[in-house]
């Protein structure tokens, strides 16, 4: 039986690995995956707690989850495409026209 | 083989360093596309680590959309951008970005002492053991039951979110013929 605790602590760093690349990034497209990893985090912790409390919540919760980082993936990547085509860049310190 | 018997549950602990390793790759990268394969790489691993976790199921979807799908759409349109590698910054923290950090952390300290300090059956759990869940047809049987059941209306809004999107990515990245690129000359590369 792994320990619930590993699951959750592999979850956390996972996330935070995201958390950094969506800081520390420059790149939209590396800014959506490291969106995309941080889902993933959550989903580890969905399917270790349903395995814990032995029911399936939780993994049914993970079909709607990977259901709308695939959404937010197709919007985003096509946001990534209008925007590279109107600048000519998809580096987050040039699209500045929303900060003051 | 004989090593798994040994060492309980040392499959996890490979797959979990795997996973770390190729997080840490996904985000340290300097090329998007090296960043796309090891992506693909760390989702592969998450898709073992669900299926050593007995979500099968969930296992098989994650390769299917997150691999098969969403990284092959990355794919296609670092290629379409034809972007350069990335001058990848020194960490240098702005103080809202410390903030943040700070924020976080914060949040895992509650949410784990707030874990430990609970014990697991104070989280009422449910009657599907694995065993119960191979009794009843197997996981992939017992997870449609409880989705086409309980979550029947979730799931109809999932649909709906998704016809959604699709009318959104058309009307995002389809021409703009009022504000064309060519009024704006493009300004600084893709790095």
């Amino acid at each position: 039986m792994i320990p619930v605790e590993n699951c959750f602590l592999l979850a956390s760093l996972v996330f935070l690995c995201g958390l950094s690349g969506v800081m520390f990034r420059r790149n939209l497209i590396m800014v959506l995956m490291s969106i995309e990893l941080m889902l993933n985090a959550v989903n580890i912790i969905f399917v270790a707690a349903s395995r814990n409390l032995a029911q399936v919540d939780g993994q049914v919760m993970v079909l709607f989850v990977i259901t709308v980082a695939a959404c937010e993936a197709a919007v985003g990547l096509a946001m990534v495409i209008a925007l590279f085509r109107r600048y000519g860049t998809v580096n987050t310190e040039f699209l500045r026209l929303l900060r003051g | 083989m004989e090593a798994f018997y040994f060492v309980p549950e040392l499959l996890f602990y490979i797959l979990s360093g795997l996973i770390l390793l190729s997080s840490v790759m996904v985000v340290s990268a300097r090329n998007p596309v090296t960043s796309a394969i090891f992506l693909v790489l760390d989702l592969f691993f998450v898709a073992a680590l669900y299926a050593k976790l007995d979500a099968h199921f969930t296992a098989a979807i994650q390769v299917l959309v997150y691999a098969g799908a969403i990284v092959v759409l990355f794919v296609f349109v670092i290629m379409l951008l034809n972007l350069k590698p990335e001058a990848l910054r020194g960490i240098r923290f702005s103080v809202g970005e410390a903030v943040v950090l700070l924020i976080t952390l914060a949040g895992f300290a509650i949410v784990g002492s707030e874990l430990a300090r609970t014990a697991p059956d104070a989280l009422a759990p449910g009657n599907l053991g694995a065993g119960a869940i191979e009794l009843a047809g197997g996981n992939t049987f017992v997870v449609a039951m409880r989705m086409f059941t309980a979550f029947l209306w979730p799931f109809e809004m999932a649909s709906v979110l998704i016809l959604l999107a699709i009318v959104a990515c058309v009307m995002v990245a389809k021409k703009d013929k009022v504000l064309g690129a060519a009024h704006h000359p493009r300004g600084g590369s893709a790095e």
